[in-house]
Protein backbone atom coordinates (compact mmCIF):
# COMPACT_ATOMS: atom_id res chain seq x y z
CA UNK A 1 0.00 0.00 0.00
CA UNK A 2 1.14 3.33 -0.77
CA UNK A 3 1.96 5.71 1.58
CA UNK A 4 0.83 9.25 1.73
CA UNK A 5 3.01 11.97 3.35
CA UNK A 6 0.34 14.90 4.87
CA UNK A 7 1.44 17.94 4.84
CA UNK A 8 2.52 19.39 8.03
CA UNK A 9 -0.60 21.71 9.46
CA UNK A 10 0.39 25.53 9.14
CA UNK A 11 0.47 27.32 12.65
CA UNK A 12 -3.12 28.99 11.83
CA UNK A 13 -4.75 25.18 10.99
CA UNK A 14 -2.84 24.07 14.49
CA UNK A 15 -4.59 27.39 16.22
CA UNK A 16 -7.51 26.76 15.05
CA UNK A 17 -7.76 22.82 15.95
CA UNK A 18 -6.46 24.67 19.42
CA UNK A 19 -9.65 27.03 19.23
CA UNK A 20 -11.97 23.82 19.52
CA UNK A 21 -10.09 22.06 22.33
CA UNK A 22 -7.73 19.65 20.18
CA UNK A 23 -5.21 18.96 22.79
CA UNK A 24 -2.93 17.56 19.92
CA UNK A 25 -2.72 20.48 18.02
CA UNK A 26 -1.97 22.15 21.27
CA UNK A 27 1.19 19.51 21.93
CA UNK A 28 2.22 20.22 18.57
CA UNK A 29 2.14 24.16 18.88
CA UNK A 30 4.16 23.89 22.40
CA UNK A 31 6.43 21.77 20.49
CA UNK A 32 7.48 24.39 17.76
CA UNK A 33 7.22 27.57 19.88
CA UNK A 34 8.13 26.29 23.46
CA UNK A 35 11.56 27.94 22.79
CA UNK A 36 11.10 30.60 20.72
CA UNK A 37 8.57 31.76 23.83
CA UNK A 38 11.04 31.12 26.38
CA UNK A 39 13.72 33.14 24.38
CA UNK A 40 11.36 36.00 24.04
CA UNK A 41 10.63 35.80 27.86
CA UNK A 42 14.33 35.20 29.15
CA UNK A 43 15.12 39.15 26.48
CA UNK A 44 11.86 40.40 28.82
CA UNK A 45 12.87 39.21 32.09
CA UNK A 46 16.24 37.92 32.38
CA UNK A 47 16.23 36.08 34.75
CA UNK A 48 15.61 31.88 33.66
CA UNK A 49 13.33 30.78 36.59
CA UNK A 50 10.92 33.89 35.77
CA UNK A 51 10.75 33.31 32.35
CA UNK A 52 10.20 29.82 32.27
CA UNK A 53 7.06 30.46 34.44
CA UNK A 54 6.46 33.22 31.86
CA UNK A 55 6.66 30.41 29.18
CA UNK A 56 4.14 28.77 30.49
CA UNK A 57 1.56 31.34 30.84
CA UNK A 58 2.05 32.28 27.83
CA UNK A 59 0.64 29.18 26.51
CA UNK A 60 -2.05 28.88 28.76
CA UNK A 61 -3.11 32.23 27.39
CA UNK A 62 -2.10 30.29 23.92
CA UNK A 63 -5.10 28.18 25.00
CA UNK A 64 -7.20 30.59 26.28
CA UNK A 65 -7.22 32.35 23.36
CA UNK A 66 -7.03 30.52 20.50
CA UNK A 67 -10.42 31.24 19.41
CA UNK A 68 -9.57 35.20 18.69
CA UNK A 69 -8.05 34.21 15.93
CA UNK A 70 -8.65 35.22 13.05
CA UNK A 71 -6.94 33.72 9.87
CA UNK A 72 -8.35 36.45 7.55
CA UNK A 73 -6.35 38.73 9.96
CA UNK A 74 -2.65 36.97 9.03
CA UNK A 75 -0.47 33.96 9.86
CA UNK A 76 -0.35 32.02 12.80
CA UNK A 77 3.14 33.41 13.51
CA UNK A 78 2.91 36.66 14.50
CA UNK A 79 -0.65 36.14 16.37
CA UNK A 80 1.46 33.81 18.95
CA UNK A 81 3.87 36.14 19.09
CA UNK A 82 1.43 38.87 19.98
CA UNK A 83 -0.50 36.79 22.60
CA UNK A 84 3.14 35.24 24.16
CA UNK A 85 4.39 38.47 24.13
CA UNK A 86 1.43 40.48 25.95
CA UNK A 87 1.30 37.14 28.60
CA UNK A 88 5.13 38.18 29.48
CA UNK A 89 4.17 41.22 30.11
CA UNK A 90 1.08 40.83 32.03
CA UNK A 91 3.40 38.91 33.93
CA UNK A 92 5.92 41.51 34.87
CA UNK A 93 3.12 43.23 35.75
CA UNK A 94 2.09 41.10 38.26
CA UNK A 95 5.52 40.43 39.67
CA UNK A 96 7.76 43.18 38.82
CA UNK A 97 11.58 43.32 38.23
CA UNK A 98 13.59 43.91 41.17
CA UNK A 99 14.94 47.86 40.89
CA UNK A 100 18.06 48.22 38.78
CA UNK A 101 21.02 49.67 39.37
CA UNK A 102 21.30 53.19 37.96
CA UNK A 103 23.44 53.06 34.50
CA UNK A 104 25.52 55.87 33.84
CA UNK A 105 25.67 57.50 30.66
CA UNK A 106 23.11 57.88 28.15
CA UNK A 107 22.10 55.43 25.37
CA UNK A 108 22.29 52.40 27.51
CA UNK A 109 18.65 51.46 27.43
CA UNK A 110 17.96 49.89 23.93
CA UNK A 111 15.62 51.64 21.32
CA UNK A 112 12.04 49.86 21.83
CA UNK A 113 11.64 49.63 18.34
CA UNK A 114 14.84 47.75 18.08
CA UNK A 115 14.26 45.65 20.44
CA UNK A 116 10.99 44.97 19.34
CA UNK A 117 12.57 43.93 15.59
CA UNK A 118 15.40 42.05 17.24
CA UNK A 119 12.69 40.46 19.61
CA UNK A 120 10.74 39.09 16.33
CA UNK A 121 13.51 38.49 14.02
CA UNK A 122 14.43 35.78 16.86
CA UNK A 123 11.10 34.84 17.19
CA UNK A 124 10.97 33.39 13.52
CA UNK A 125 14.35 32.43 13.66
CA UNK A 126 13.75 30.23 16.53
CA UNK A 127 10.61 28.95 15.16
CA UNK A 128 12.24 28.24 11.59
CA UNK A 129 15.01 26.29 13.39
CA UNK A 130 12.15 23.71 15.25
CA UNK A 131 11.64 23.38 11.58
CA UNK A 132 14.45 21.77 10.81
CA UNK A 133 14.67 17.90 10.60
CA UNK A 134 16.65 16.34 13.26
CA UNK A 135 19.58 15.72 11.76
CA UNK A 136 20.09 18.89 10.30
CA UNK A 137 19.30 20.97 13.31
CA UNK A 138 22.40 20.25 15.16
CA UNK A 139 24.74 21.62 13.19
CA UNK A 140 23.36 24.82 13.10
CA UNK A 141 23.25 24.94 16.80
CA UNK A 142 26.94 23.65 17.13
CA UNK A 143 28.42 25.86 14.40
CA UNK A 144 26.29 28.86 15.32
CA UNK A 145 26.25 29.01 19.26
CA UNK A 146 29.11 25.91 20.16
CA UNK A 147 32.17 28.22 17.83
CA UNK A 148 32.97 24.86 16.88
CA UNK A 149 33.94 24.18 13.00
CA UNK A 150 32.74 21.83 10.34
CA UNK A 151 35.47 19.20 11.42
CA UNK A 152 34.88 19.56 15.25
CA UNK A 153 31.43 18.94 13.89
CA UNK A 154 31.68 15.92 11.80
CA UNK A 155 34.10 14.63 15.16
CA UNK A 156 31.44 15.66 17.77
CA UNK A 157 28.40 13.97 15.48
CA UNK A 158 30.60 10.72 14.62
CA UNK A 159 29.56 11.42 11.04
CA UNK A 160 31.95 12.46 7.99
CA UNK A 161 32.77 15.77 7.08
CA UNK A 162 31.92 16.03 3.81
CA UNK A 163 28.30 14.90 5.78
CA UNK A 164 28.30 18.26 7.81
CA UNK A 165 28.43 20.31 4.71
CA UNK A 166 26.09 18.64 2.89
CA UNK A 167 23.90 19.03 5.83
CA UNK A 168 24.80 22.34 6.22
CA UNK A 169 24.02 23.72 3.67
CA UNK A 170 20.57 21.88 3.01
CA UNK A 171 19.52 23.26 6.51
CA UNK A 172 20.45 26.82 5.53
CA UNK A 173 18.67 26.54 2.22
CA UNK A 174 15.58 25.05 4.50
CA UNK A 175 15.75 28.45 6.73
CA UNK A 176 15.75 30.69 3.63
CA UNK A 177 12.64 28.92 2.25
CA UNK A 178 11.01 29.13 5.67
CA UNK A 179 12.11 32.58 6.29
CA UNK A 180 11.10 34.22 3.36
CA UNK A 181 8.09 36.36 4.01
CA UNK A 182 8.69 36.60 7.38
CA UNK A 183 11.11 39.15 7.33
CA UNK A 184 11.66 41.74 5.28
CA UNK B 1 32.79 34.28 17.84
CA UNK B 2 30.43 34.11 14.38
CA UNK B 3 30.93 31.01 12.19
CA UNK B 4 32.67 31.80 8.40
CA UNK B 5 30.63 31.93 5.68
CA UNK B 6 32.73 30.29 3.88
CA UNK B 7 33.95 27.52 6.03
CA UNK B 8 30.12 26.56 6.16
CA UNK B 9 28.96 26.99 2.16
CA UNK B 10 31.90 26.44 0.79
CA UNK B 11 33.04 28.78 -2.46
CA UNK B 12 30.94 27.22 -5.55
CA UNK B 13 27.50 28.28 -5.18
CA UNK B 14 25.91 30.50 -7.62
CA UNK B 15 25.51 34.20 -6.49
CA UNK B 16 21.71 34.34 -6.07
CA UNK B 17 21.83 31.55 -3.85
CA UNK B 18 24.80 32.66 -1.98
CA UNK B 19 23.37 35.78 -1.09
CA UNK B 20 19.88 33.71 0.20
CA UNK B 21 22.23 31.76 2.33
CA UNK B 22 24.29 34.74 3.36
CA UNK B 23 21.00 36.42 4.46
CA UNK B 24 20.00 33.73 6.72
CA UNK B 25 23.33 33.39 8.23
CA UNK B 26 22.98 36.91 8.79
CA UNK B 27 19.71 36.16 10.91
CA UNK B 28 21.03 33.17 12.46
CA UNK B 29 23.85 35.69 13.92
CA UNK B 30 21.54 38.57 14.89
CA UNK B 31 19.18 36.17 16.57
CA UNK B 32 21.52 34.53 18.64
CA UNK B 33 21.09 31.02 20.36
CA UNK B 34 17.79 29.54 20.96
CA UNK B 35 17.32 28.88 24.78
CA UNK B 36 18.55 25.67 25.62
CA UNK B 37 15.22 23.99 26.15
CA UNK B 38 14.90 20.98 24.26
CA UNK B 39 13.55 18.82 27.30
CA UNK B 40 10.73 20.23 28.17
CA UNK B 41 9.77 21.33 24.86
CA UNK B 42 9.33 17.48 24.03
CA UNK B 43 7.73 16.49 27.23
CA UNK B 44 4.10 16.51 26.84
CA UNK B 45 2.50 19.48 28.72
CA UNK B 46 0.83 17.45 31.36
CA UNK B 47 4.59 16.64 32.76
CA UNK B 48 5.75 19.93 32.28
CA UNK B 49 3.41 21.09 34.48
CA UNK B 50 3.27 18.20 36.93
CA UNK B 51 7.32 18.74 36.95
CA UNK B 52 6.50 22.24 38.06
CA UNK B 53 4.51 23.18 40.07
CA UNK B 54 2.56 26.31 39.56
CA UNK B 55 1.89 28.72 42.46
CA UNK B 56 -1.48 30.48 41.47
CA UNK B 57 -4.66 28.27 42.37
CA UNK B 58 -6.48 29.21 39.02
CA UNK B 59 -3.34 28.20 37.03
CA UNK B 60 -3.18 25.00 39.00
CA UNK B 61 -6.71 23.83 37.74
CA UNK B 62 -6.05 25.16 34.39
CA UNK B 63 -3.09 22.77 34.22
CA UNK B 64 -4.43 19.96 36.23
CA UNK B 65 -7.08 20.23 33.10
CA UNK B 66 -4.59 19.91 30.32
CA UNK B 67 -2.63 17.06 32.69
CA UNK B 68 -5.47 14.98 32.76
CA UNK B 69 -6.64 15.30 29.21
CA UNK B 70 -2.88 14.80 27.59
CA UNK B 71 -2.92 12.30 29.92
CA UNK B 72 -5.77 10.42 28.80
CA UNK B 73 -4.46 11.22 25.07
CA UNK B 74 -1.04 9.83 25.90
CA UNK B 75 -2.93 6.56 27.13
CA UNK B 76 -4.32 6.07 24.22
CA UNK B 77 -0.83 5.93 22.32
CA UNK B 78 0.45 2.63 21.82
CA UNK B 79 3.84 4.45 20.20
CA UNK B 80 6.68 4.65 22.76
CA UNK B 81 8.30 7.91 22.15
CA UNK B 82 6.34 10.41 23.55
CA UNK B 83 6.20 9.63 27.40
CA UNK B 84 10.78 9.35 27.58
CA UNK B 85 11.30 13.41 27.23
CA UNK B 86 11.41 13.21 23.03
CA UNK B 87 9.74 12.06 19.94
CA UNK B 88 12.86 9.55 18.69
CA UNK B 89 14.89 9.87 16.50
CA UNK B 90 15.93 13.11 17.95
CA UNK B 91 18.05 15.07 20.65
CA UNK B 92 17.95 15.56 24.04
CA UNK B 93 19.28 18.30 26.26
CA UNK B 94 20.49 17.19 30.00
CA UNK B 95 20.99 20.07 32.40
CA UNK B 96 23.71 20.02 35.42
CA UNK B 97 21.80 19.81 39.18
CA UNK B 98 23.19 21.47 42.30
CA UNK B 99 25.50 18.85 42.49
CA UNK B 100 26.93 19.39 39.30
CA UNK B 101 25.74 23.03 38.33
CA UNK B 102 28.21 24.01 34.94
CA UNK B 103 27.47 20.50 33.38
CA UNK B 104 25.19 19.97 30.33
CA UNK B 105 24.55 16.95 28.04
CA UNK B 106 22.81 16.28 24.32
CA UNK B 107 21.76 12.83 23.98
CA UNK B 108 20.82 12.04 20.38
CA UNK B 109 18.48 9.12 19.78
CA UNK B 110 19.31 7.70 16.08
CA UNK B 111 16.62 5.43 14.58
CA UNK B 112 16.00 2.45 16.01
CA UNK B 113 18.02 -0.59 14.46
CA UNK B 114 16.47 -3.95 13.07
CA UNK B 115 16.64 -5.36 16.16
CA UNK B 116 14.48 -2.94 17.96
CA UNK B 117 17.31 -0.71 19.88
CA UNK B 118 17.79 2.57 20.39
CA UNK B 119 21.19 3.34 19.20
CA UNK B 120 22.17 6.95 20.77
CA UNK B 121 25.29 9.11 21.21
CA UNK B 122 25.86 10.72 24.65
CA UNK B 123 27.80 14.25 24.36
CA UNK B 124 28.38 15.74 28.08
CA UNK B 125 30.66 18.72 28.91
CA UNK B 126 31.97 20.18 32.13
CA UNK B 127 31.39 17.28 34.34
CA UNK B 128 34.34 16.95 36.39
CA UNK B 129 35.74 12.98 36.60
CA UNK B 130 34.49 11.58 39.73
CA UNK B 131 36.79 12.38 43.01
CA UNK B 132 35.70 8.65 43.88
CA UNK B 133 37.27 7.74 40.48
CA UNK B 134 34.28 5.67 39.64
CA UNK B 135 32.37 6.59 36.51
CA UNK B 136 29.09 7.99 35.82
CA UNK B 137 25.88 6.18 34.52
CA UNK B 138 23.24 7.46 32.28
CA UNK B 139 19.57 5.62 33.17
CA UNK B 140 16.21 5.99 32.48
CA UNK B 141 14.37 7.20 35.03
CA UNK B 142 10.22 6.06 36.24
CA UNK B 143 8.44 8.70 38.00
CA UNK B 144 12.41 9.98 39.27
CA UNK B 145 13.08 6.62 40.35
CA UNK B 146 16.48 4.84 38.33
CA UNK B 147 15.02 2.46 36.26
CA UNK B 148 17.06 0.91 33.32
CA UNK B 149 20.73 1.89 33.07
CA UNK B 150 21.57 3.04 29.60
CA UNK B 151 25.46 3.07 29.73
CA UNK B 152 28.65 3.93 31.39
CA UNK B 153 30.99 6.42 30.69
CA UNK B 154 34.22 8.52 32.33
CA UNK B 155 35.21 12.09 31.40
CA UNK B 156 37.82 13.20 30.52
CA UNK B 157 40.22 16.09 32.85
CA UNK B 158 37.91 19.07 30.69
CA UNK B 159 35.03 17.13 31.97
CA UNK B 160 34.23 15.74 28.36
CA UNK B 161 32.77 12.81 26.89
CA UNK B 162 31.37 11.58 23.69
CA UNK B 163 29.79 7.98 24.35
CA UNK B 164 27.90 5.84 21.65
CA UNK B 165 25.26 4.26 23.51
CA UNK B 166 22.19 1.33 22.79
CA UNK B 167 18.83 1.56 24.85
CA UNK B 168 17.05 -2.09 24.22
CA UNK B 169 14.03 -0.59 26.16
CA UNK B 170 10.76 0.29 25.62
CA UNK B 171 10.98 3.83 25.92
CA UNK B 172 6.85 3.86 27.16
CA UNK B 173 7.79 2.92 30.64
CA UNK B 174 9.78 5.29 31.47
CA UNK B 175 9.23 9.57 31.57
CA UNK B 176 12.75 10.91 32.34
CA UNK B 177 16.71 10.61 31.82
CA UNK B 178 19.61 11.06 34.85
CA UNK B 179 22.84 11.09 35.07
CA UNK B 180 24.67 9.42 38.26
CA UNK B 181 28.01 8.62 39.23
CA UNK B 182 28.37 4.94 39.78
CA UNK B 183 26.73 3.82 43.24
CA UNK B 184 24.86 6.68 43.66
CA UNK B 185 21.22 7.71 43.19
CA UNK B 186 21.75 11.39 43.32
CA UNK B 187 21.42 13.21 40.34
CA UNK B 188 23.92 14.53 38.53
CA UNK B 189 22.04 15.92 35.17
CA UNK B 190 19.01 15.23 34.59
CA UNK B 191 16.04 16.09 31.50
Amino acid sequence: MQRVELPEPTDGQLIARVAEGDHVAFEELHGRYSRAVLGLALRRLGDRGRAEDATQDAFVAIWRSARTYNPDRGKGAPWLYAVARNAITDGLRRTPEPVAEPQDGPGREPDPADEAEASWTAWVVHRALEALPDHERPVIELAYWSGLSQSEIASRLAIPLGTVKTRTRSALARLADALEGELA
Amino acid sequence: MNPDFEELVGTDLDPAERARLERVHDLLVAAGPPPDYAAPVRLPLAEVVELRPRRRAALVAIAAALAVALFAFGAALSDDSTRSGAPFPGTIAMEGTTAAQSASASLEVLDRDAAGNWPMTFAVEDLAPAASGRPFELWLTRDGKLGALCGSFRTDEKGAAVVPMNAPYDFSEYNGWVVVEEGSETPLLTT
